[in-house]
């Protein structure tokens, strides 16, 4: 059996339609080079099955049977799970910075400065404490250093403020991505259930899915259905099938590790369902790092700051409450006394009795003696004795192990950030050497397939010229 | 490997963005001359430097309390000058009036009246004011010590002032016991006594104020009665101890009674007194040297500290510069680099 000069002409435009279908996926590629999570797309061919029988079979050109996206799930899977890190180290660096800046020095006079100058002013008026000057030097100075505890304190709050606009909005940013991809499940169902490959849709889910890893720990399957199916927080199912569940912020009571109007994550478990507190639960992920500076970091070192403030107040009371004041009046405190350690910070004032006269200040231990600069001394000496907290340490050494430990902390993570920088970026790297578009190639690509094209309409014209052969036969 | 374009751009971007980093980093650096700018760019570093300031401040504190002191000490100093002066004279007076060759009871009354004029010139200076208190009466520094009749009112504190991280120097001599020759009984051992919370609950001493009614039953009171050896066997500086007021007030009793006796006796008295104002100015002058001695050691820490200081903190100029030039250097290669590679392309070679 030979073959027909229509099968040849077919043959041609079939490879035609070919060539351009190849053409048009590059230039697909081209213009998605630049596309985030874009996996370039390859176009299968196959040789048809020929016909005819015995050693005259003949081939009977090419066909496409599919258009796929080079992509490594695994791979993907990889880089997710880095990225997740990434996500929480970068929300407690960015917390823990903020922090550090409460406490940096290096620049400016802050704490330990001020407390310096607190009880330098006592032994100031050591000196002579029968001086009206030195006396408003010390109810300054006292002043000065309540002052700076209140701005630490009000540092504090507008960090645990930040860290809760942040929260709700990597909250609002996990719905959206979260409702993006029960939607796009929904797309990529649909086109598969027909046979086809959603390349697009798959590698924008595996964008979103990326991107809700980095802003809380999630676990995820894929489904026979070509679903996702996704959970945060153990067992807070975010996505299953086409539809994802939201989570919420309310503001918490005070509690525990929180302080009043902290925001808590909430999920529904069903529309109608009580909301469900998660937010301990929420580990990794930018939100996982912002939570854990939050509740952790933010609210031991304001703890410390409390428990500072709260020493000083009482070491200096006691002391102060000792001596007699120029009025001949003991047992009166130099701050406000205060009843418990919680927001000591914040309340740690003086007394308005002293701002009011400083001849209430008590120097000495006898009465009648404005000479006796005792008291004065053994305030100046609590600021290196090492029997306050619980005879454990002095505050001098409490500051500053405080500022050590969070140096250490910013440190270390700064370190782990840069780390995980450089294994996302590596993995980026063999994502992009696997999956991204190459110009060079698409263009070797054109060129090849143009030159197809040109081949294909060439042998299209000239099976026309044969048939025009054929037909001047009988003339 | 296979290279894509993204590549390409996110290493070059990467590069890029890593040298202008250190750039920022070194730029702050040379900005502040500082290589810590915050407690993360070196926790222990800044530990150390916090724990410096703090130690400077200190310093300065000390410093200027060491200065007080000094100051306070040395006037005090000044007056008792004065008193040995007063002192001299009396014992000329009385050395003079010892015997009966060129004296007679009209001059040793002429004589009593400058004796007395002397007594008071050493009230006077017993009351000496430096500022706004009075020098001699311990923590009464704010009410007259001594009235006409020699009777003290101020009481035997030593004023203690720290002048350095463990240990206070006294800045007074209570008028009690350089003029009255009493035992000095020190409250504080070695200034520990201050900021040892236990001694916080003894709780002050009664007060010690002396009325003048309360004056015959009270034998620690050195009430001055005329003709009387001095109260106290025991003084400040051992058992030569005198009440110099009495002194004074024995030989003008001497004087005008016209005894030739009790002017000789008032001449070992008076020696004794010399000797118990001038080992008064010796403790002071001895309190002074090491003041200084302490003022010294002071500004050697601070200059030590500093050195410490600037070498945990300060930046290593040349070392910085050095630094800087690399990243440039570097930077601009990364970007010659960059540039090139992302023009070249197979688009450029087809037309």
């Amino acid at each position: 059996m030979s073959s027909r000069i229509s099968s040849t002409m077919n043959l041609g435009q079939r490879a035609l339609a070919n060539s351009q279908t190849a053409l048009h996926t590059t230039a697909h590629n081209v213009a998605n080079q630049k596309t985030e999570g874009y996996s370039r797309q390859r176009v299968e061919v196959q040789s048809s099955p020929g016909y005819g029988h015995g050693k005259t079979r003949i081939g009977n050109g090419a066909r496409m049977t599919s258009i796929q996206r080079v992509n490594n799930p695994y791979m993907e899977r990889q880089l997710g799970n880095e990225k997740s890190k990434m996500g929480f180290l970068n929300g407690q660096a960015q917390g823990l910075m903020r922090l550090e800046q409460v406490y940096n020095e290096q620049s400016t006079e802050g704490i330990n400065t001020s407390m310096a100058n607190f009880f330098n002013s006592f032994r100031e008026l050591s000196t002579n404490p029968e001086s009206m000057a030195k006396r408003i030097a010390v109810k300054e100075s006292g002043d000065l250093l309540a002052r700076d505890f209140g701005r630490v304190n009000q540092q504090l709050h507008a960090i645990r403020g930040d860290a809760n606009s942040q929260v709700a909005l990597n909250v609002q940013e996990i719905n959206a991505a979260t409702q993006e991809i029960a939607d796009l499940n929904k797309r990529v169902q649909n086109i598969e259930m027909s046979g086809g490959f959603a390349n697009d849709e798959r590698d924008r889910r595996d964008l979103v899915l990326k991107k809700l890893g980095e802003l809380t720990e999630i676990r995820w399957a894929e489904g026979e259905d070509s679903t996702l199916t996704i959970s945060a927080a153990g067992n807070a199912i975010l996505v299953a099938g086409h539809e994802a569940r939201r989570l919420d912020v309310v503001a918490s009571p005070a509690s525990g590790n929180k302080s009043e109007g902290d925001y808590d994550v909430v999920y529904y478990h069903s529309d109608r369902g009580e909301p469900m507190v998660i937010t301990d639960r929420l580990k990794g992920g930018s939100l996982g790092g912002v939570i854990s500076v939050r509740d952790g970091d933010t609210r031991e070192f304001k703890n410390k700051m409390d428990a500072m403030a709260f020493e000083i107040s009482r070491s200096v009371n006691e002391a102060h409450a000792q001596g007699y004041n120029s009025f001949n009046r003991t047992g009166e405190g130099f701050f406000e006394s205060m009843n418990s350690i919680e927001d000591a910070s914040a309340n740690l004032k003086l007394r308005p009795a002293i701002i009011g006269d400083v001849g209430r200040i008590a120097s000495g231990l006898e009465q009648n003696s404005p000479g006796d600069n005792r008291v004065a001394n053994r305030i100046a000496d609590l600021q290196h004795s090492k029997e306050l907290f619980d005879g454990n340490t002095s505050l001098v050494d409490f500051y500053k192990g405080m500022v050590t430990e969070l140096g250490l902390r910013t440190n270390n993570i700064n370190a782990a950030v840069e780390t995980q920088a450089g294994v996302v970026k590596q993995l980026d790297n063999l994502r992009e050497s696997y999956s991204g578009v190459s110009v060079d190639e698409e263009m070797a690509n054109m060129i090849e397939w143009q030159k197809q094209f040109d081949a294909s309409a060439r042998i299209i014209k000239t099976a026309d010229e044969m048939f025009d052969t054929v037909l001047s036969i009988k003339r | 490997m296979r290279v894509a374009d993204k590549m390409n751009y996110n290493q070059s971007l990467g590069n890029i963005q890593k040298n202008r980093s250190d750039m920022l980093t070194y730029q702050a650096q040379a900005a502040s001359q500082k290589r810590i700018n915050k407690p993360s760019d070196d926790p222990l570093g800044a530990s150390r430097i916090l724990d410096s300031r703090n130690e400077i401040k200190g310093f300065e504190q000390y410093k200027r309390n060491i200065l007080s002191a000094k100051e306070f000490i040395e006037f005090s100093e000044q007056s008792l000058g004065q008193a040995t002066e007063l002192l001299i004279r009396a014992k000329e007076l009385a050395i003079d009036q010892a015997d009966d060759a060129g004296s007679g009871p009209d001059t040793r009354k002429i004589v009593a009246t400058e004796v007395r004029q002397l007594y008071e010139q050493l009230v006077s200076v017993a009351n000496r004011t430096y500022g706004d208190r009075y020098v001699f009466g311990g923590y009464k520094s704010t009410q007259t010590p001594f009235d006409m009749a020699g009777q003290y009112y101020g009481d035997d504190a030593e004023v203690q002032v720290q002048i350095d991280r463990s240990s206070y120097m006294a800045m007074n001599i209570p008028g009690s016991i350089v003029f009255m020759g009493r035992k000095h009984v020190p409250e504080m051992i070695d200034g520990q006594v201050v900021g040892n919370p236990t001694s916080l609950s003894t709780g002050p001493k009664p007060p010690e104020v002396r009325g003048l009614d309360s004056v015959e039953g009270d034998e620690s009171a050195a009430a001055p009665h005329i003709g009387t050896k001095p109260v106290e066997p025991e003084g400040h500086w051992g058992p030569k101890s005198v009440n110099i007021f009495e002194v004074l007030t024995e030989l003008e009793y001497g004087l005008r009674a016209n005894d030739k006796t009790i002017i000789q006796d008032t001449l070992t008295t008076l020696d004794h007194s010399l000797e118990q104002v001038n080992l008064a100015r010796g403790e002071l002058g001895s309190r002074v040297s090491s003041l200084n001695n302490g003022l010294e050691t002071l500004e050697k820490l601070n200059v030590d500290h500093k050195a410490m200081q600037s070498q945990i903190e300060d930046v290593d100029m040349y070392e910085l510069v050095n630094n800087l030039n690399k990243t440039e250097t570097q930077l601009e290669a990364t970007l010659a680099t960059s540039g090139k590679m992302m023009q070249k392309s197979l688009l450029d070679f087809l037309r």
